[in-house]
């Protein structure tokens, strides 16, 4: 991916992240103080499991173009920048699945 | 390759902070605090699909003194990134370079972070 494109990219994403992180925490503070079946009933809700989905991907997105400029400014070592670029990138898609596959199936 | 000419980083024992890029650095670390936000989130769900009684043990876990101050500190971290990064969206527009005017938004930027941090915690807790 070039700069340019992953420059506006992380910006786009940084904008719709920004409603969806003040509803998302909002809600967990909320639910953080309710039981189980109240948990339950608010990831069954399908507008809340999108939005919730929605936020993983684009954050863990965000959070991999992020890490490689702080990867590129203090690792040195090419090799371990390498690893650490690939590490990131794996996790980056491995939790978003994970979320979805849980709200989907398992919640 | 070792090139005298090279810029060097800031001798930071020496270096004399400006507001700038005192928060220029601190969007950096929020930015990765946020991501250690967003991993615990991943286990809180992880163990809500564990059923009632690992989710019951989480809540204690969370509501103890603690807990508290781990998710008071990243509501802080994910509010001062979302207004900082407001702050970066307006310079990327060519707003707010004057050294005067980026002065005073850093300083809005963190007084209105803690103020909105402590509104946002009594509003979802049901305090107001």
């Amino acid at each position: 991916m070039n700069e340019t494109r992953k420059w506006i990219l992380h910006r786009i994403n940084a904008i719709i992240l920004a409603p969806l992180y003040v509803w998302f925490y909002f809600s967990l503070i909320s639910l953080s103080t309710k039981n189980y079946s109240e948990a339950i009933y608010f990831f069954k809700n399908s507008v809340f499991e999108i939005l919730t989905i929605t936020l993983f991907f684009v954050s863990f997105f965000h959070a991999k173009i992020s890490l490689n400029e702080i990867f590129e400014d203090y690792i040195h070592n090419q090799k371990i920048k390498d690893v650490a670029n690939i590490l990131t990138l794996i996790s980056s898609i491995i939790i978003p699945v994970i979320i979805l596959v849980l709200l989907i199936f398992k919640i | 390759m070792n090139d005298s000419n090279n810029p060097l980083s800031p001798h930071l024992q020496i270096y004399r902070w400006h507001i700038s890029s005192l928060l220029s650095i601190t969007h950096r670390i929020s930015g990765v605090i946020n991501l250690l936000a967003l991993i615990l989130i991943f286990f809180w769900l992880l163990v809500l699909s564990f059923g009632e009684s690992n989710y019951e043990l989480f809540l204690i876990s969370i509501n103890s003194f603690f807990g508290k101050f781990i998710l008071i500190g990243f509501t802080w971290s994910m509010i001062f990134h979302l207004l900082s990064g407001i702050r970066h969206l307006a310079w990327d527009l060519g707003y707010g370079f004057e050294i005067k005017t980026a002065n005073i938004s850093g300083v809005i930027v963190v007084i209105s972070s803690l103020a909105l941090t402590i509104i946002f915690w009594l509003f979802a807790r049901g305090f107001i």
